[in-house]
């Protein structure tokens, strides 16, 4: 990635501070099982373009506000190697919000398609 | 730049120096088990891959510590704590009787009788606990019983946090604190009884104890007193019954000072309102000192 100008990385975050919420709470809600951090980064690196928008590590304080917000649920679960996972689960609610969120971001992209034009 | 996951985390605590301890415990827990996992990943899919240059590609991907660094704070800022500090009130009266209404008086009242049972369970994990580990040394069992005992005392240790932002509104730790991977039983042993932490939560446990008798004895009497004091006029009023007794000498109380009793047992009620809210301040500024390293 080529280096970015110091404006163009702020607004850069600012973006991701709201969609990284959006998309990490779909993930899980498609997801049928719990992930744990690290999953998620993974198949996030996967989907998406050949350039990270996101640093991984950003993304954790956002699943843990997001489980403080009781959207997500976590449980921890030891592992044999290394420290233990702790995995992710979107709750009743998180679906709830998920919905008012994607009609949200619709609306936004429209907007700002549109204004984008001209 | 990073040889080893170790040194990520003490840049990444280097740079979270300045806020809260709880919360660079948290982000140093996520960031171990994130670049663990990664690295694991980068060696079975290459087993002979050298560490650092695997852990270079892995931290571009994760961000360097001041960019993590700045996503937990940035976050940090957004979420408040459980407990919002109240809107300090300007006259007197709500200064005074502001009390009642105060969420952290409640929570402090329920937590200084919660100690009086937790206090007694730690005591008795504690010192069981001590004095076992102690004495099985010298049998084959001594090291893997004294690990799993200092381990049950760091997640006793997690537990009381989470009661105590819950009830106290002082933020602690959301993470357990995690041990070096790959450790022999003897190193890991070493590990937790080199930690200062270990010893700082036993000593809380074991001084819980003292401490929630403390808190509920001088609850129970300054309560039952007020309520006592405030109870006293109906009594006579209404049943006729004397305040004070003393062998066949029966005592009752002019009027005025019927009323001076009732008052005088409602300002002792938010005298002591007072007292335990700021007993749960001190508390939890004590136990953040103590349980979070």
């Amino acid at each position: 990635m080529t280096e970015l100008s110091g404006h163009t990385k702020k607004f850069q975050k600012e973006l991701n501070a709201g969609t990284s919420s959006l998309v990490l709470l779909s993930v899980l809600s498609r997801s049928k099982e719990a992930m744990y951090g690290y999953q998620i980064a993974k198949m996030l690196e996967e989907s998406g373009p050949e350039i990270a928008i996101m640093k991984q590590g950003t993304l954790y304080p956002v699943l843990r506000s997001l489980e403080e917000n009781g959207l997500l649920e976590s449980l921890v679960e030891p592992s044999v190697s290394g420290p233990p996972r702790r995995y992710y689960k979107i709750t009743e609610d998180g679906r709830g919000a998920l919905v008012e969120w994607l009609e949200i971001w619709k609306q936004t992209k429209k907007f700002v398609d549109a204004n984008l034009k001209g | 730049m990073y040889n080893t996951i170790e040194d990520y985390l003490e840049a990444l605590k280097k740079e979270m120096q300045g806020s809260d301890a709880a919360l660079t415990q948290d982000a140093l827990a996520d960031a171990r088990e994130h670049l663990s996992l990664a690295l694991d990943a980068a060696s079975e899919k290459t087993p002979d891959v050298n560490e650092a240059a695997a852990l270079k590609s892995i931290i571009e991907e994760y961000g360097t510590p001041d960019e993590t660094a700045s996503a937990y704070r940035e976050i940090e800022r957004r979420t408040s704590p459980s407990l919002k500090k109240g809107e300090k009130p300007n006259s007197f009266l709500g200064l005074v009787f502001g009390v009642y209404v105060d969420p952290r008086t409640w929570g402090s009242l329920l937590f200084m009788f919660i100690t009086f049972v937790t206090g007694i369970i730690y005591f008795t994990w504690a010192v069981t606990g001590l004095s076992l580990s102690v004495s099985f040394l010298i049998l084959i069992i001594g090291v893997p019983f004294m690990i799993l005992f200092l381990l049950s005392v760091q997640g006793l240790a997690l537990l009381e946090g989470r009661l105590v932002e819950a009830l106290l509104g002082v933020r602690m730790p959301r993470r357990p604190i995690f041990a070096q991977p790959g450790l022999k039983w003897l190193e890991r042993l070493k590990a937790l009884l080199t930690d200062k932490h270990t010893w700082l939560s036993l000593l809380y446990m074991v001084l819980q104890m003292p401490l929630g008798v403390l808190y509920f004895s001088l609850l129970v009497t300054l309560i039952v007193l007020s309520l006592l004091f405030m109870a006293a006029p109906f009594i006579q009023l209404i049943w006729n019954y004397p305040i004070i007794s003393m062998g066949f000498e029966r005592i009752f109380l002019p009027y005025w000072a019927l009323i001076l009793m009732a008052v005088g047992g409602f300002l002792t009620l938010t005298l002591t309102m007072h007292l335990a809210r700021a007993t749960g301040w001190l508390h939890g500024r004590y136990a953040k000192a103590l349980l979070v390293s």
